[in-house]
């Protein structure tokens, strides 16, 4: 009881020190917890959306890019006599008086609801359902729903759907039975069936059909299959859920991956701090040993108050991620709509397992920073304890050891990395052991540097810098972790930059190349549903005879639902030089050309071939509407627009094999001299009343680009983030340096040294250890942008990039190490400049 | 009946500096009765320190064996000699090392909670030892607001609250003006033989070698042992 109030008025005494480590593990935890809660928002709301929309349903039955038609529900229904079948529409709507607002429209038939969605069922009392059956144009919201848009029973909703405006009146306001399906209805409209297929443009049509098949039962999911046409199937209704689960796995273990290297710089704050806790009071320790406490006593007191500062800076750290997890989940709900699929959040999904994660990973951080100097305070023998110069002649004795062993855990970094797997986890875990092995070099390289700067740091500072580079060496317990921690944070924004300017240059690259035409048109909503919203086949028609339109190729996207996945497919209608838009890493143009017109076969873009372990001349199965056919992989191309991997199929092909003739979008190529801006104005006269997307070459570009970079804005906040934990690093472990250092600091004061020289010691000193952080995060930062490029993009995204070092992001790097020091260097060198020399020397 | 607290044989002690050799002392013999006052004397550097760290089971010897109250702390191991340091020997320091957060009745109180002996008549004990060293009103003060002197009588007291067989001090009047730096020996000697306990005294002061029952004197690595003329009741 009285070691642990004696232990608690030691750090209530250094309030600054404890603060600072406070703050940096509060910064850490905040990161992770405000990562994992984003993403478990963004999975969540997505899940629940799904799980509300499918409802009990235990299979699906979906069809190719068209969807069923109303027949096969008929003959399932009553020919088949499968009572515990819905019909399903499902779409996606955009409302211009909720701007960026996304609604799910989910057509139903109320009569066939009961056993699969019970809160809009027939069965249910829910209002306005009669007039929903009765009256076109309506639909339902949820209660908690329209008080948030502000509507209410009644109004009129504006609707753009596709390429058409739309109203659709709310005739009635759904209270669901629990949270859960609130939640996952919180941007559904309901409509019937027949205002879903009107709305959606597919009379006659449904984008599945909900089955429910007790235990499983074989036979009858085989009698089912038997009866579906050729282009359908029936799939596990868990299915769609877990592939677009796993489609944002790769984003959302960046995510976490990054903002555990938040958490790793805040860990260098932990040791730090209790390293310094541990050698200011080894005259104490050597006391306490002498008068018999025992090094698990020690022990235990150091690892407590580790915990203390962990489990305060945890709390806090949790709180200030619930609060930063606010404003990122937009940016990742975002990026995931750019990239991957529609999902709206209403609100951050604060979960238990999320905080609990948060708390684990600050307390788990915080023991495993602190074992170091709690076994250091232990483990040396008493006698030596009571010397002071122990602990710093221990650590520089051991450096070279230290870094033998750092070395080794390079190469095993490097192995892992090396290691032909496709494992993600594997991928990071490789990238954190070479980051710790790079660490454990650090403090013989800053003996070494040191030495080397002598001469050049006596000439320009005299005895001042000659004093700097000597306190670097001979501190090295404390110097060599907040070298560490700077280095470590720099090298992750040197690495981190490398990999986004790679990536950014691999990109514009293929955006180039591929953005060949004059103009692009499209409709405006990218739809998740197999009917993806189409263009109407007279604009196009009139188009291609306008007499400033040299030519027009044209695209039509598609998603194959089956029982081993999602297969995006891209039916592509071009000619021999649009070819060119394919820019193959895989296979002859020209053969690829022949066989992709001419011949059952494909091209896959390079993810895809990465994700499914295909390679060039390899067959893939696709669903057409004749059944599973095999194609031959003609070509592999480049393509960083999507990372789950496109199957692109030449518009004949695609004819032969499936009936549908519709087009998702179409390039235009201008004649010589045409103003593309008077073009692009002339096709929105022809469009008239369809609402469609009509970009230039340049804005297309433009646009593209802006995606690129929104979806590397998280990734440039969790930089900045580290980068401040790495600050607030350094600062607390300068003032905890220079607090310790008073004694020797206030010799130098009554020896002649004036208050500004000690400030210049003091700045030159921070400055030093700030460069030499800068040049050390050089080699590691490029180090881990190899290991991103390289590596963790291609076994997260599938991409291959060239690395491209810009020596200007070398230059930042370097920089703002060395700017981070001094700026963390001025309250130490203030405070140390006023100390009084005899006040100093009374100690503490 | 064995008389004798402390027996040391043969007690060698050399440190490895590097590739070198430093022996600090060789086959050293001693032996020191209970209730003894030892004063033990020599230059800087001869070994008084190394031979209490020994003695007190914080440092081993590199050959020869040391008893102390019956045990022998080179076959203890590291945890047991603590342990047997917390319940049978007193440090007094030549710095006072107080614990700098803990206040002076805190300080007293720490070997009795290490000792798991924080009962009432603990507690009235170090009062009372409180009252004896003149420090009673500063029970709440921390060290930092004591003078040199009063903490070394915190310390001494310190020392003597678990009732320990030996009592070690280094130089424990090293760091004190003469005045203050007598009053401290006499309350030493005084406390010493209040409790009955063994006192070993590393010390460059005469006016401890005057206080002692016994000198032990290092010369060239070996103890010659004399009596105390004064206090000898031969």
């Amino acid at each position: 009881m009285i070691l642990r109030r004696a232990s608690l008025r030691y750090l209530s005494r250094h309030p600054w020190v404890v603060g600072l480590s406070v703050l940096g593990v509060a910064l850490g935890v905040a990161v992770v917890v405000a990562i994992d809660l984003a993403n478990e928002s963004a999975r969540r709301a997505f899940s629940l959306s799904v799980q509300t929309l499918t409802g009990q349903a235990t299979h699906q039955v979906v069809g190719g890019p068209q969807g069923l038609s109303e027949v096969t529900y008929r003959r399932l229904r009553i020919d088949a006599q499968v009572r515990t079948s819905a019909p399903v529409i499902e779409g996606h709507a955009r409302s211009p008086d909720f701007v960026g607002h996304t609604f799910t429209l989910l057509g139903i038939d109320p009569f066939a609801e009961a056993g699969f969605r019970p809160h809009v069922s027939r069965d249910r009392n829910t209002p306005g359902l009669t007039r929903l059956l009765s009256e076109p144009a309506t639909g339902l919201i949820t209660r908690s729903t329209a008080n948030r848009l502000g509507l209410k029973a009644g109004d009129t909703l504006r609707l753009r759907i596709g390429t058409i405006h739309h109203s659709l009146v709310i005739v009635g306001l759904i209270a669901p039975a629990d949270s859960v399906t609130q939640q996952g209805l919180a941007s559904v409209i309901v409509t019937d069936i027949a205002t879903a297929q009107e709305l959606l443009g597919m009379q006659g049509r449904l984008s599945r059909i909900d089955l429910i098949i007790a235990d499983g039962d074989a036979e009858l999911t085989r009698r089912i299959q038997r009866m579906l046409p050729k282009d359908a199937t029936i799939i596990g209704s868990g299915r769609r859920s877990q592939a677009l689960n796993q489609m944002t796995r790769g984003f959302r273990v960046n995510l976490t991956a990054l903002s555990l290297l938040a958490l790793l710089v805040g860990m260098f704050l932990i040791y730090n701090i209790m390293t310094f806790s541990v050698v200011q009071r080894r005259e104490l320790v050597g006391t306490l040993r002498a008068l018999g406490v025992t090094r698990p006593q020690i022990f235990r007191q150091v690892i407590a108050e580790a915990l203390l500062i962990g489990g305060i800076g945890t709390v806090c750290g949790i709180a200030l991620g619930i609060a930063l997890g606010d404003g990122l989940v937009e940016r990742v709900v975002r990026t995931i709509n750019d990239l991957y699929f529609v999902v709206s959040v209403s609100e951050l999904t604060i979960t238990p397992l999320s905080l609990l994660k948060g708390a684990a990973v600050g307390i788990g951080a915080t023991l495993l920073a602190a074992l170091a100097p709690a076994w250091e305070a232990t483990g040396a023998p008493v006698s030596t304890v009571l010397q002071r110069s122990a602990v710093e002649i221990r650590v520089t004795r051991r450096a070279p050891r230290v870094a033998l062993v750092g070395l080794v855990l390079v190469v095993l970094g490097i192995g892992l990395l090396a290691m032909p797997s496709h494992s993600l986890v594997l991928g990071f875990s490789a990238l954190f052991v070479l980051v710790a092995g790079f660490v454990l070099v650090i403090p013989i390289v800053t003996v070494w540097l040191m030495r080397g700067l002598k001469p050049i740091m006596g000439t320009l500072f005299g005895l001042l810098g000659r004093l700097a580079t000597r306190s670097v060496a001979a501190t090295l317990s404390r110097t060599s972790v907040a070298i560490a921690a700077l280095a470590v944070a720099i090298s992750a924004t040197v690495g981190v930059g490398i990999m986004i300017d790679s990536f950014r240059q691999s990109f514009l690259d293929w955006l180039s190349a591929s953005l060949r035409a004059d103009i692009y048109v499209a409709a405006p909503v990218a739809q998740t549903g197999p009917s993806a919203a189409t263009l109407d086949k007279r604009f196009i028609e009139q188009v291609s005879v306008l007499p400033q339109v040299a030519a027009i190729s044209s695209g039509r996207r598609v998603r194959l639902d089956g029982p081993k996945g999602v297969q995006q497919l891209l039916v592509s209608q071009v000619d021999r030089e649009q070819f060119q838009l394919y820019q193959l890493k895989h296979g002859n143009t020209d053969e690829a050309w022949q066989a992709f017109e001419n011949d059952d076969a494909v091209l896959v873009s390079e993810p895809y071939a990465y994700r499914h372990a295909v390679a060039l001349g390899d067959t893939i199965s696709l669903r057409t509407g004749q059944g599973e056919r095999r194609f031959t992989i003609a070509g592999i191309y480049y393509d960083y627009g999507s990372d789950e991997g496109r199957v692109s199929i030449s518009r004949n092909t695609y004819n032969r094999y499936w009936n549908d003739r519709k087009i998702t979008f179409i390039r235009i190529y201008a004649q010589p001299g045409v103003n593309v801006d008077a073009l692009i104005e002339k096709l929105r006269n022809v469009a008239g009343e369809h609402d469609l997307f009509i970009r230039s070459n340049q804005a297309l570009r433009e646009a593209s680009i802006q995606v690129f970079d929104r979806t590397f804005a998280i990734t440039n906040i969790l930089r900045l983030l580290a980068t401040i934990v790495a600050f607030v690093g350094v600062l607390s472990a300068l003032t905890a340096l220079q607090l310790e250092r008073a004694r020797e600091l206030a010799v130098l004061r009554a020896n002649g040294l004036t208050p500004r020289q000690v400030w210049q010691l003091v700045t030159v000193e921070t400055g030093l250890m700030g460069f030499c952080s800068g040049l050390l995060a050089l080699p590691l930062g490029i180090g881990m942008a190899l290991a991103l490029t390289l590596v963790i993009n291609r076994r997260s995204f599938g991409w291959s990039l060239e690395t491209s070092i810009d020596p200007a992001v070398l230059i930042y790097g370097l920089s703002l190490a060395v700017v981070a020091a001094l700026l963390a260097g001025l309250y130490p060198a203030f405070k140390m400049s006023r100390t009084s020399p005899a006040l100093a020397l009374r100690g503490e | 009946m064995n008389t004798s607290l402390v027996q040391a044989r043969g007690l060698t002690k050399i440190y490895r500096e590097g590739e070198q050799q430093r022996v600090v002392f060789r086959d050293l013999d001693a032996e020191i009765g209970r209730n003894e006052f030892i004063a033990l004397l020599g230059r800087s550097g001869s070994g008084k320190s190394t031979l209490l760290n020994i003695i007190s089971g914080i440092d081993l010897a590199t050959a020869g064996e040391v008893h102390v109250d019956g045990a022998s702390l080179g076959s203890l191991s590291e945890t047991a000699r603590t342990l047997f340091r917390r319940q049978h020997i007193g440090f007094v320091f030549q710095f006072f090392n107080l614990i700098p957060t803990l206040t002076v009745e805190e300080n007293l109180l720490l070997p009795l909670e290490l000792n798991g002996r924080l009962d009432a008549a603990a507690r009235t004990f170090a009062q009372d030892l409180l009252e004896e060293v003149g420090l009673a009103d500063r029970v709440a003060s921390f060290p930092d607001r004591l003078s040199g002197g009063e903490q070394q009588r915190v310390a001494i007291a310190r020392a003597l609250v678990h009732k320990p067989s030996l009592v070690l001090a280094d130089e424990p009047t090293g760091n004190l003006d003469t005045d203050t730096g007598r009053e401290v020996l006499a309350l030493l000697a005084r406390m010493h033989r209040a409790s009955g306990t063994t006192l070993i005294m590393a010390t460059h002061s005469r006016d401890a070698v005057n206080l002692a029952d016994r000198v032990l004197t290092f010369d060239n690595g070996r103890l010659c042992s004399s009596f105390n003329r004064h206090t000898d009741p031969r």
